[in-house]
Parts: C-alpha cells; structure tokens; sequence
C-alpha cells in the first residue's frame, strides 16, 4: 500500500512544500577532529522550535564514500537552536546534511571548512 | 532499520550505478576513467527537469539517462580511436572538462520566493523533489534497489545473449572480432553510450537523495572508485561490481571503530587482493567454475 501511495507521489503536485533555512556554527571540541556544532534553525524568518534534527556530513571531493554516522541534534539553549558533536574522519570541506523532521520535513546542506 | 543503515543501503545501490557503467566499458576492453562525468550530467540534467522545469521524476530520470548517453557517445566518439592507456587519459581529461563546465555554469530561475538552479563552484541547491513529496528514507531506498535489479536483469540477459558474447569478444582481442565480422566501432560505441546513460541514472538518484550536487562531487575520485569495483569484485559477471561496492562501502563501515587509520586499512586490503586476483574475485574463472556447480 505505502509503495503504491508513493507510485502516485511521483506524478503529484508538490504539497509539502516547507523551505527551512539554517545556520550552522562548528567549533573545535579540544580532540582531534571532534567538532561542537550549534544548528539554528528559521521558517519564515521564524525560529524553528520543536524539530527532530538528524546531522550528518559527507566529504563533496568523495561523495558516499566519506561520510560520518549522522548523529541526533538536542535542543539547544535558545528556541530554534539545536546542538551536535561531530566525529569526523579528517580536516577539510564537509557538507554537512541536516535531515529535519517533526512539525516539517526537509534537507538542508551546509558546506563547511573544518581546519 | 535505522537512519544510518537506510543511508548505507542507499550509498550501496547509488554507487552501484556508476560501478555498472565502468564495469560495461571494461568488459568491451576498455579502461575508463570518465565515468563520474556521465553520472554528474545525470544528476544536473535530473536537477534541472525537477527543481527549475518542474518535470514528473520518472520523466526526468529518462531525460537524464538520453543526455547521459548523448554525452558518453560525444566523448567516445573522438577517443575510441585511442587504445589502453591513452584511452583511460583521454577519458580522463574529457570527464575534468566536464567538471569545469559544471564550475563555469550558472542558470538560475526564481522558484517561489528563492532562486533555484546550478550556481557554477557553489553548486546546485534545492533539489527537494523527494521532500515535497513525502517520500521517506525508505521508499527512496526501496527505489534505488528496484531500479538497480531492473538495469541487473537487463545487462544479466544481455550477458547470457550473442550480444554479450560479442561484447566480450570485442574485449578480448578487437582485432580477432574485426576479423569475424563485428563491427568493432559502433559496439563500442554503443556500450560506452549505454555506460553514460546507465552512470547518469545513478547521478539523477543521487542528485534527488542529496537535494545539493556540486561540480566536485564528479571529480577523479569517484571514477577511480568506480573502476576500483569491477576490479575488485570481478570482470567476469555483472554481480562483480556490485560485490565490489558491497565489500567497498561494507569493509569501509566495518572498520569504522579505526576512525582515522581505516583508509589506509581499506587501501592496504585492496592491493592485496588485485595482487593475489588481478581480474577480481568473481572473474571469468570463478565464474566458470561457479556455473558449473550450479
């Protein structure tokens, strides 16, 4: 039933349409290639309270080959702040993925230098 | 199942595309090492026809696959003339100009109240064909897999055709198969034209599973992995690419607990086993004595 309902899906009009924007400040945790990483998220301008916030990265230079287990995001000190600790395999150019689910669904990719 | 092993699944069958497309140009005896290019004009192409032309997916996975052909039979076309090595350069240096075509390109369009399109080095955001759909991790895992036993079958009964087994005459000795009869140039070029298409369905999936591609997700390193699976997993069926990704992306995930050092485990294990079985493990041989156990 779910795979026929997904069938139809793909010739449905978009109806689930909800652009997230995010932001996304990594800082160095003391260990090598850990990262402490504050996520704040906005729709409509509005801060994005109340998300499950999956974060994920992957290298761009070696797509699916380089990538770290996505790890949960907690809710973070201020409304629409999330925050995750990233364990990553070595210095350089992540895209960090944001899978939002909860009130919205949606992706966000960030590129980001980790030195 | 959980999160990560949807995504490794995914990864598994996406990557499996593109070590098909590089398995199919090996078996016509040729090294390629342009495959990642048919794959990223998959993916911009399917970008395109979703995100700007607001294009069904199915339609655009078709339009993909033809520009993905299209394009593999433009670079053939000149660089088929080339054998062994200047062929893999040649493929090489066409798939680099690709990639920089991809830098320098720029065609954006206003899509509600955001600008939607390839925006050259900073890439091609807002691919959310899937999300605004509904579709889950898993139907989009369920889709890749269906999709890849349906190209398996397809190149299975090809494999066990005339068709297969010219292609592979073609790849032993070219010159023996001119003698026979075959017309050496246009089987080639028509199998390094079905590599593109079948390189830009996986680039189309993977444009719609990431929602963001950009010009260095095609570069050098994906082709040499694609290349590295049909050695590794063998030259001898269509299953040994894909036991190649398989024993890729599985030994990779498996030694994760080596954080930093499981690259050059990965690396170490390779060289290995090309030492000790350099036309993969599932090669003609095995495959000889497999069948006729079976």
């Amino acid at each position: 039933m779910r795979f026929f309902l997904c069938f139809l899906a793909f010739f449905a009009a978009p109806v689930l349409a909800q652009k997230i924007q995010a932001d996304l400040d990594c800082k160095h945790a003391g260990k090598d290639f850990i990262y402490d990483c504050v996520i704040r998220l906005y729709r409509g301008g509005e801060p994005l309270a109340g998300a499950q916030v999956s974060v994920g990265a992957d290298m761009p230079s070696m797509p699916m080959a380089h990538n770290i287990k996505p790890v949960k995001a907690r809710p973070g000190k201020k409304p629409g702040e999330y925050e995750a600790r990233l364990d990553l395999e070595m210095h350089g150019e992540w895209a960090v993925k944001l899978r939002i689910s909860g009130p919205v669904r949606d992706q966000v990719v960030k590129n980001v230098r980790f030195d | 199942m959980d999160e990560y092993a949807i995504g490794v699944l995914t990864n598994v069958g996406l990557f499996s595309f593109v070590a098909l497309s590089a398995w199919l140009v090996l078996v016509a005896g040729e090294l390629s090492f342009g495959q990642q290019a048919f794959f990223g004009v998959g993916a911009y192409a399917a970008g395109i026809c979703t995100a700007m032309l607001g294009w069904p997916l199915p339609l655009a996975v078709l339009a993909a696959m033809a520009l993905g052909a299209a394009a593999a039979a433009l670079v053939g076309l000149p660089t088929l003339r080339l054998r062994g090595l200047y062929f893999a350069m040649a493929t090489l240096a066409a798939a680099e100009m690709l990639r920089i075509l991809f830098e320098l390109f720029h065609w954006q369009i206003a899509v509600g109240a955001e600008k939607v399109g390839p925006d050259g080095t900073q890439g091609f955001r807002g691919i959310r064909w899937m999300f605004e759909r509904g579709f889950e991790p898993l139907d989009f895992l369920a889709l890749v897999w269906m999709l890849l036993a349906g190209m398996v079958v397809i190149l299975v009964l090809i494999e066990n055709s005339r068709l297969g087994v010219t292609i592979r005459a073609l790849g032993h000795d070219p010159d023996l198969a001119r003698s026979a009869g075959i017309d050496v140039d246009r089987l080639k070029l028509g199998v390094v034209a079905a590599g593109g298409a079948l390189a830009a369905l996986g680039g189309a999936l993977f444009a719609h599973h990431n929602t963001y591609i950009e010009p260095r997700n095609f570069d050098i390193m994906l082709g040499v992995h694609s290349l590295a699976y049909g050695l590794i997993g063998g030259l001898g069926t269509v299953f040994g690419p894909l036991l190649g990704v398989m024993l890729d992306i599985g030994v990779l995930e498996a030694i994760r607990p080596l954080q930093e050092y499981r690259m050059i485990a990965f690396g170490g294990l390779v060289a290995v086993l090309l030492v000790f079985r350099p036309r993969g493990l599932l090669d003609e041989q095995a495959v000889h004595w497999l069948k006729s156990k079976l």
